[in-house]
């Protein structure tokens, strides 16, 4: 139990109790008394181990951050999409007039639907976007060297930019009515 | 905070008094918290206005009418609400539907919304303010929009600060993933279960972080109404207990958590057994058992920490300790154990199973996967219905977890659980946006704040250093200009002024998509003619209103049971199977009604006392959602349960053709005669031949259609929807 909890009082002799020196049993709480010999009376404790080893800590945010990260990377490029309708990678559509196997990108037709690189390549833009604002973020952090910081604000910059002139030529691609 | 702060401490002699416009106005000049106030205020006054006009679409090009298909069941009970009462309300069996069997209206459905409504009327009417039930209907979502934008505002003061609740509010406002299922018009569940789910969460990380009982209260009365409003409850009553569980590990846990969940498990599940529909579900069903066990779980985790304080003996208590949690593990697991072996506690039920499994629906059961709106998520759905906060999401996790309190982690955990549902299904898009709005946000707000501190911190030092002029203070704020990147106020400006075109061409793309994606009222279509003009087809209320006038009041009519509820409500007739999709086997026999051959099609519609079929035909207008593109599905649901359907009679080459190379099961299933019954002479499109299908593109297989048992009663203006009489047997042999 960490220090951050702060303890319930269980009743008013318990806090009479915790005036006095510990481990004496001398208060007039019943709960207490009947504590002190109840469960051991009749019963063995079980040999249980109960220490976590030491080495299982809880991850930094950061850990779980970039974790977190990953599985927006997946579910917002539609992997779910791709497990369950298992669409190709990418389409192909025959040239009318020469009869040659053109690929095709960007699924035409419906807004609910993807092939799997498309999927996955405006998924990179949207993390892209985000990650170039945290490194804008990350920029303004007076503790790091001055180089560093410049270099972040610019990839920070670029980084949204790109990203948001990618996704909406994607998006331009495959509405073709879009914003019109 | 700390620009604010630094405004009201500024000394007066720096405020520009002698460069105010109108010195007659000196008198109204405000304190600087005053103006705040203002602002935030009137802000949030245009917020809620904007959220109510950007919903009207639909409104102002047609008229204020109900949308789609579910809305008009719960219009029907709404009117049937406002007619006779509550109690005829809660016990009403309406023999009107699912012919024979007919439906328990009052104990399979959700009363939140229709009662919502009906009050909103009642206040109305004693205003006597002369309103008719149905333009309340159409405007209840608008206005709980309004309301949500409101909550939004409140929640994200509590996560962040004012700023980034005023961000929330007004991102809220115009998102799309919202809007699409509560534009005006749309009067259904999630139009007013997306306000009682973000009241409930507000209230209840509130409750956390007071302590308070009141709140707690506040959060069960939360959860009763959206329990009452919407299925989409379980979300709450799975996530509250999650967040705990995280909360214990972490060891952000005291009084204050324990009160919170106390009050609002233990409240919450008895109000949410009122509700017939949900009944005993919070003890007997698996969906809610988390629930259930993180409670056991913090009574044992709570009563073992106070043990340990009162003891202070580390031995007495590490046995203490050891007994307790091997009884509390067997018990528990015991009781799951009998539990789920008896089958009281009933396993999870196929609707969300599929959330945690999404191919289990694609195997097992075909009306859930052939819903369009349960289909996973594809990109471009995501970016069509959230825009720019797709790039703030993942910034504002990151601050989210830079500045790590009980509030933030509960929003970061209703994002990330929301988003991967998102990706499950589209139509949960919806119970995402709430969070995605809220983590974007924050992003906003804290990335706004550091650019206009990057343009402030500059000219306070420069002002400082020019009154002071000290040589110190001089050195100092050389030494902080030197630390600062370069050309760093100008690179501010730049940035947020591209943080406002951005932000601006969200709002563009939110009307866009508003205005032309989710305004339509789907009983009424609208295509772009010839000559640019628009032309609108009103087939189906054309339809239901010559079921309404020129049948018998007993007639029974079937059809697919998309529009069972539309039937029932403006046709006024008895429908054998509507949206409600209770009954499977009632379903699959009108499927294999409508793709058997003529004959054996007349035995079934004779057992089922069938008086008029209704079928939707697009052929001539072009209009793809027919009952010929959704016939696939009226086969594998009635062969899921008589096999004697078998879907390859109807493929050729596992391809589904209405063509001369048409199976020929196909060309002569009822559903293709009633279809395209006298079709075949009729020239749809200039330069092609008779019986040319504009919705397939193909010249049909089968002109010559000629029924036998049945005989044509109506066929609307755009041939849109075509109803059939069933004749009576014949007299003579």
């Amino acid at each position: 139990m960490r220090a951050k909890s702060d303890h319930a009082s269980g009743g008013s002799a318990a806090a009479a109790s915790a005036a006095s020196p510990p481990s004496e049993f001398d208060s007039i709480d019943p709960i207490l008394q009947l504590l002190r010999f109840l469960p051991y009376g009749f019963l063995r404790p079980p040999r249980l181990r109960l220490k976590l080893p030491s080495s299982l800590a809880l991850p930094s945010p950061m850990t779980v951050f970039c974790l977190v990260l990953l599985t927006y990377f997946a579910v917002v490029s539609g992997l779910v999409y791709d497990v369950i309708v298992e669409p190709p990678g990418i389409g192909s559509t025959q040239d009318r007039s020469t009869g040659a196997v053109r690929p095709v990108v960007f699924l035409p037709g419906r807004v609910n639907g993807q092939y799997i690189i498309e999927g996955l390549s405006s998924g990179f833009m949207f993390v892209l976007g985000g990650v170039g604002l945290i490194l804008m973020d990350l920029a303004l952090d007076r503790n790091r060297a001055r180089s560093v910081r410049i270099s972040f604000a610019s990839f920070g910059i670029s980084a949204i930019v790109i990203a948001y002139a990618m996704s909406m030529l994607f998006i331009r691609i495959k509405i073709p009515g879009y914003l019109w | 905070m700390g620009a604010k702060a630094e405004n009201a401490v500024r000394p007066p002699s720096l405020a520009p008094s002698s460069s105010f416009p109108f010195p007659a106005l000196r008198t109204l000049k405000l304190k600087t918290k005053q103006q705040e106030l203002l602002i935030r205020v009137s802000a949030l006054a245009l917020i809620y206005v904007l959220a109510f006009a950007v919903r009207l679409f639909s409104v102002l090009r047609y008229e204020s009418m109900i949308h789609e298909f579910d809305p008009y069941f719960n219009y029907r009970t709404t009117l049937f609400l406002t007619k006779n009462g509550f109690y005829e309300f809660w016990n009403w069996f309406d023999a009107e539907s699912w012919y024979p069997l007919g439906r328990i209206i009052g104990g399979t459905l959700f009363p939140g919304l229709m009662v919502t409504a009906a009050l909103i009327y009642r206040a109305l009417r004693f205003l006597t303010f002369a309103v008719h039930i149905r333009e309340v209907c159409v405007l209840t979502a608008p206005f709980f929009a309004s309301n949500t934008t409101l909550v939004a505002y409140f929640f994200g003061k509590e996560i962040w600060d004012a700023g980034a609740g005023l961000a929330a509010a007004a991102l809220i406002a115009i998102c799309p993933g919202y809007i699409s299922r509560s534009v005006a018009g749309s009067y259904d569940n999630e139009g007013v279960a997306i306000f009682a789910l973000l009241l409930t969460f507000y209230f209840f990380v509130k409750a956390v972080n007071t302590g308070s009982l009141a709140w707690g209260l506040a959060s069960a009365f939360g959860y009763f109404y959206m329990v009452s409003a919407w299925g989409g409850y379980v979300f709450i009553i799975n996530l509250v207990p999650l967040y705990v569980l995280v909360l214990l590990i972490t060891g952000r846990y005291s009084m204050r958590l324990y009160v919170a969940y106390n009050c609002m498990y233990i409240l919450g599940m008895l109000l949410a057994m009122q509700i017939r529909f949900v009944g005993f579900q919070h003890v007997q069903s698996g969906e809610h058992m988390a629930a259930m066990g993180v409670f056991f779980l913090m009574q044992v985790f709570y009563f073992v920490d106070w043990v340990k304080y009162t003891l202070n003996d580390p031995k007495l208590f590490h046995s203490f300790l050891r007994i307790t949690l091997t009884c509390s593990i067997s018990v528990g697991a015991l009781a799951l154990g009998v539990g789920t072996a008896t089958g009281y506690i009933s396993p999870w039920t196929g609707r969300f199973y599929s959330l945690l499994d999404p191919t289990y629906a694609k195997d097992h059961i075909p009306i859930i996967a052939s819903v369009s709106e349960h289909q996973p998520t594809a990109w471009s759905s995501f970016m069509f219905d959230f825009h720019i906060l797709l790039f703030l999401f993942p910034a504002g996790l990151y601050f989210c977890f830079k500045r790590m309190s009980d509030a933030t982690i509960f929003i970061v955990m209703y994002g990330l659980t929301s988003m991967y549902f998102a990706g499950v299904m589209v139509r949960l898009i919806l119970v995402a946006t709430p969070a995605v709005c809220l983590i974007s946000a924050v992003a906003v707000s804290a990335t706004i704040k550091n650019l206009t501190t990057l343009i402030r911190t500059k000219s306070k030092a420069l002002q400082t250093v020019s009154s002071k002029g000290t040589s110190s203070l001089k050195a100092s704020a050389k030494a902080s200009l030197d630390q600062a990147l370069p050309f760093q106020r100008n690179a501010a400006l730049a940035l947020l002024a591209g943080a406002f075109y951005l932000l601006s061409r969200y709002a563009i793309h939110c009307t866009w998509v508003t205005s032309e994606a989710y305004s339509s009222p789907s009983i009424v279509l609208a295509a772009r003619g010839a000559h640019g003009g628009r032309v609108i087809f009103d087939d189906y209320r054309e339809a239901y209103f010559w079921l309404r006038q020129n049948t018998p009041p007993d007639a029974k009519v079937m059809s697919w049971w998309d529009y069972g509820y539309q039937i029932t409500a403006m046709g006024n007739r008895t429908v054998i199977v509507d949206n409600n999709t209770w009954n499977n086997t009632h379903i699959a026999t009108v499927g294999r009604a409508m793709s058997s051959y003529e004959d054996e099609a007349y035995e079934i519609m004779q057992s089922l006392d069938v008086d008029y079929v209704l079928v939707v035909f697009g052929g001539v207008t072009g209009y793809s959602s027919d009952d010929i593109n959704k016939f696939l599905w009226m086969v594998r649901i009635g062969g899921g349960v008589f096999p004697v359907i078998k879907e390859p009679d109807y493929l050729v080459n596992g391809e589904y053709r209405v063509d001369k190379g048409a199976a020929p099961k196909m060309l002569n299933c009822l559903m293709y005669k009633l279809c395209y019954y006298r079709f075949g002479e009729l020239t749809t499109e200039y330069g092609k031949p008779t019986g040319y299908d504009r919705a397939r593109g193909v010249e049909i297989g089968n002109k010559d259609v000629k029924l036998e048992y049945l005989e044509e009663a109506f066929t609307t203006s755009n041939w849109i929807v075509r109803i059939y009489k069933v004749k009576p047997p014949k007299n003579r042999w």
